[in-house]
């Protein structure tokens, strides 16, 4: 088992049309960026009820996912399995490029961006949020060191600490960013301790499906070799994966189920919701849960390449369904004020909170997608990350 | 000439020429400055013109925290009252936020802040929140209670003149033996 | 007796100089303060924790359909009401400082009325939540929003129980002097600050419930045991809105 050589991709017509279309998204988001900040958050669906819309599920999304892509490189760095070991520096820069892109959909959505030096200035410690913005900064600094640690030759036996230091980072970072709604009292579909370890896992699941479709499709346009044995074995931890994000979900919503104070809500997300019922069903569950099960261990169906990249986008798909269904339908189910009395009028107390996203918002969210993919892209061209090839007699499949 | 050496002499020769205008056009310098539309007459500045300049920007950095979240509301820095006597009720200029040009309004003279800013070029948020006017009882108090009423203009002296008052009128009084 | 036509103070004077300064709110020595909530305090001196504002809502004397202390609280800070500044937001974005609540009793049918509004908690979960500490409780117990520092992240208001935060979503313009409010900033009802530092005691809201003949709102400070409010929630039960919640909100309710 000779070492993996690592090689810059070549660049081509393609690569550059890559660029010129991700570079349209990124800049129709530029766009809606400088329209919703110099008009104000009017021009958007958000409102006082439902406070945090489609640019929030997007970077909640892409910052989870950050998180979980690291997951391939721990798995070589932390528990020593071989054939992760080739996968570690895609791993690393695909995380540093999803957590940018997270950050930057987050912090163009403020009220005030031109208060970002503000924020890193000002810290109030017992805010989960700020130290969010430490945790996610820490996690910038500390991938980068794991990748030099990686890249560099002479720094290749610091990998491990690396490794370790960046896994039990990112850990505390999906903890927290979990906590952002586990810690908060005032709603009823928050509110949870298990909210913290769920979106753990939730990462897991999400970063690995996302690091999938980015290895695929850049082994397929690059023409280099990837075995089925690198991935037979993603595809068998991602289908764990999406069964533990299930035991979660229905750890989450039995307990909330035998709480007779949060039958509304759970009513509300389970059967009545409407858009929100739909997109936890059939978004959540079947699309992004069950099918991509089925796929993945049908006999056939999971040894087709194609299908398990789609199984991947319909995990993806269904984890901004579930972010989709969390935040937003959280948000929509109203504030239990006065318990035991019903309002008969006032201002939208006791009524579901309606929202329409707007373009703007949408153009946004996939700005920031389209920047991860966009840097992901240009790094892997000017720097090397790649394994010339995955074949299986290039890596060691068992171990 | 070496075409380094020649590139060097070109610029140094664009430079002396832009940079000679200026004296060149005589003591007309007044005409860049920024109009500065005048305070309310009969009164006296917080501190003379050059140390307010170059210092305004911190006093009002501290008075904002003192008296936000202190609820310590000193006149001498407060932001109300600067307002209130460099644009005085009555003048009608009133920029509104994004129009950072030196005439608006009634008053072709533009407005105290907003003027020597855009001559800068230093962009501030306090209008953003803050209105560029004074308060105008009538406009903006309908419903005017005689409480409000009465302690609209109420006489706030710091703890020491109030000390000094106190002990002062006792001692008119004389103290009963 | 000795004379006291000095500069100095006899024991005597400065006892009624105490007395006296009871009813102005004089500092007499540091940390010694002697502070009546009904006079202003001077303008040097800080909020103090020595005082707790209150409100105390007596909703049986609330009339239903009577919103007096909103149009109050909008004419006062600057808010909503017909000429608005928000010209652009739709109903649902714009600012709702204080709003009038009707309720009915799910078992027993009886209705009440009621004015709904920031609680001014003293374990306020919106400056718990707040990343760069902009959300803020004064020593007073005035939970504020330094709008100097406020980011507009939202999350405050996705942490406030009683959903009394509001977002401004444009630019605006002809504030309130009372209340400078902003784009991209978070605001909520801010127990009218500034009268209560000017020595008003009372908040607009209040002034106008009284004016109206229904005084069912009652302002003042819980920690003053010669102060109406204080003596009313000693002698009669109160509650607070989601009590559960352990947030011990200055706000007191009656017959709720």
């Amino acid at each position: 088992m000779k070492k993996p050589l690592f090689t810059q991709i070549e660049g081509g017509k393609g690569f550059y049309s890559l660029l010129v279309l991700l570079g349209a998204f990124i800049l129709a988001a530029l766009g809606s960026v400088y329209y919703m900040e110099h008009n104000g958050h009017w021009v958007t669906g958000m409102n006082n009820q439902i406070v945090w819309g489609m640019p929030h599920v997007f970077a909640i999304f892409l910052i989870v996912a950050a998180s979980g892509a690291l997951n391939v490189a721990s798995i070589g760095s932390v528990f020593g399995k071989k054939m992760y070991k080739p996968l570690a520096p895609l791993s690393g820069l695909l995380a540093i490029a999803l957590l940018v892109g997270g950050l930057m959909v987050l912090v163009l959505d403020l009220g005030r961006p031109d208060r970002l030096l503000v924020a890193m200035t000002h810290y109030n410690f017992k805010s989960i949020f700020a130290w969010n913005i430490i945790l996610y900064n820490g996690f910038l600094a500390i991938v980068a060191v794991y990748l030099w640690t990686m890249m560099e030759k002479r720094m290749n036996r610091y990998t491990t600490v690396a490794g370790f230091a960046a896994f039990f980072w990112r850990l505390i970072l999906t903890t927290g960013t979990g906590s952002i709604f586990g810690f908060l009292v005032a709603r009823e579909a928050y509110n949870a301790a298990l909210l913290a370890p769920m979106f753990v896992i939730m990462s897991f699941a999400f970063g690995l499906a996302f690091f999938m479709l980015v290895l695929f499709a850049i082994y397929k346009w690059s023409g280099r070799p990837l075995g089925d044995g690198v991935v037979q074995r993603l595809k068998n931890l991602l289908g764990v994966f999406i069964g533990a994000v299930l035991y979660f979900v229905l750890v989450y919503h039995l307990t909330n189920l035998y709480i007779t104070e949060r039958h509304g809500v759970e009513a509300f997300i389970l059967r009545d919701g409407g858009i929100y019922t739909t997109l936890f069903w059939v978004g959540q569950i079947v699309i992004g849960s069950l099918l991509p099960l089925v796929l993945f261990y049908h006999p056939t169906l999971g040894k087709n390449r194609n299908l398990i990249g789609f199984g991947a986008l319909l995990v993806i798909l269904g984890g901004l369904a579930q972010l989709y269904v969390l935040l937003i339908g959280g948000q929509a189910y109203p504030l239990e004020i006065f318990s035991g009395y019903e309002v008969l009028h006032g201002f939208n107390e006791g009524m579901i909170n309606s929202y329409t996203p707007t373009g703007w918002e949408i153009s946004l969210g996939l700005g920031g997608v389209a920047f991860a993919l966009a840097l992901v892209a240009v790094a892997i061209k000017v720097l090397r990350f790649m394994p010339q090839s995955l074949a299986d007699d290039a890596v060691d499949v068992h171990h | 000439m070496k075409p380094i050496n020649k590139l060097l002499l070109l610029v140094s020769a664009v430079l002396a020429l832009t940079l000679s205008v200026p004296a060149a056009a005589g003591d007309s310098d007044s005409s860049i400055k920024p109009v500065i539309p005048k305070a309310l007459s009969g009164t006296k500045c917080v501190d003379d013109p050059e140390v307010m300049v170059r210092t305004h920007m911190d006093k009002l950095k501290h008075q904002r925290d003192l008296t936000l979240r202190e609820g310590i509301r000193t006149k001498q820095f407060s932001l109300k009252e600067c307002i209130n006597c460099h644009v005085p009720a009555g003048q009608e200029a009133a920029v509104q936020p994004g129009e950072e040009t030196a005439a608006s309004g009634k008053s072709s003279e533009g407005h105290f802040c907003m003027n020597c800013h855009a001559f800068a070029g230093v962009k501030i948020d306090c209008f953003e929140c803050h209105n560029t006017r004074p308060e105008k009882p009538a406009m903006f108090h309908p419903i005017v209670t005689p409480g409000m009423e009465a302690t609209k203009d109420v006489h706030q002296p710091d703890s020491a003149t109030m000390l000094n008052e106190l002990a002062g009128s006792n001692e008119k009084t004389g103290a009963a033996q | 007796m000795s004379e006291n036509n000095h500069a100095g103070v006899t024991r005597r004077d400065f006892l009624e100089l105490g007395l006296k300064s009871a009813a102005a709110g004089v500092v007499l020595a540091p940390g010694v303060m002697l502070y009546s909530a009904a006079e202003a305090r001077p303008a040097d001196e800080p909020a103090s924790s020595k005082v707790r504002w209150g409100m105390l809502i007596d909703t049986s004397k609330c009339a239903s359909g009577c919103d007096a202390c909103v149009t109050a609280c909008e004419k006062e800070n600057g808010w909503g009401g017909p000429n608005s500044n928000e010209k652009h937001s739709n109903a649902l974005q714009k600012s709702q400082w204080i709003r009038k609540v009707e309720l009915r009793n799910v078992d027993t049918g009886a209705t009440s009325s009621l004015p709904m509004m920031c609680q001014h908690c003293a374990n306020p979960p919106c400056v718990d939540v707040c990343p760069t500490g902009a959300s803020m409780k004064r020593a007073d117990g005035i939970v504020l929003v330094d709008r100097h520092i406020c980011i507009g992240c939202r999350y405050c208001m996705m942490a406030c129980p009683y959903k009394a935060r509001s977002f401004v979503h444009e630019e605006l313009e002809n504030q309130s002097v009372n209340a400078p409010r902003g784009k991209g900033c978070v605001e909520a009802c801010t127990f009218c600050v500034h009268k209560l530092d000017r020595g008003d005691g009372t908040t607009a809201c209040a002034e106008a419930c009284n004016a109206d003949g229904h005084k069912a709102i009652l302002v003042g400070d819980l920690k003053d045991p010669n102060s109406e409010i204080a003596q009313t929630v000693a002698k009669y039960a109160t509650t607070q809105i989601r009590a559960e919640l352990g947030l011990n909100t200055g706000m007191r309710y009656q017959g709720i």
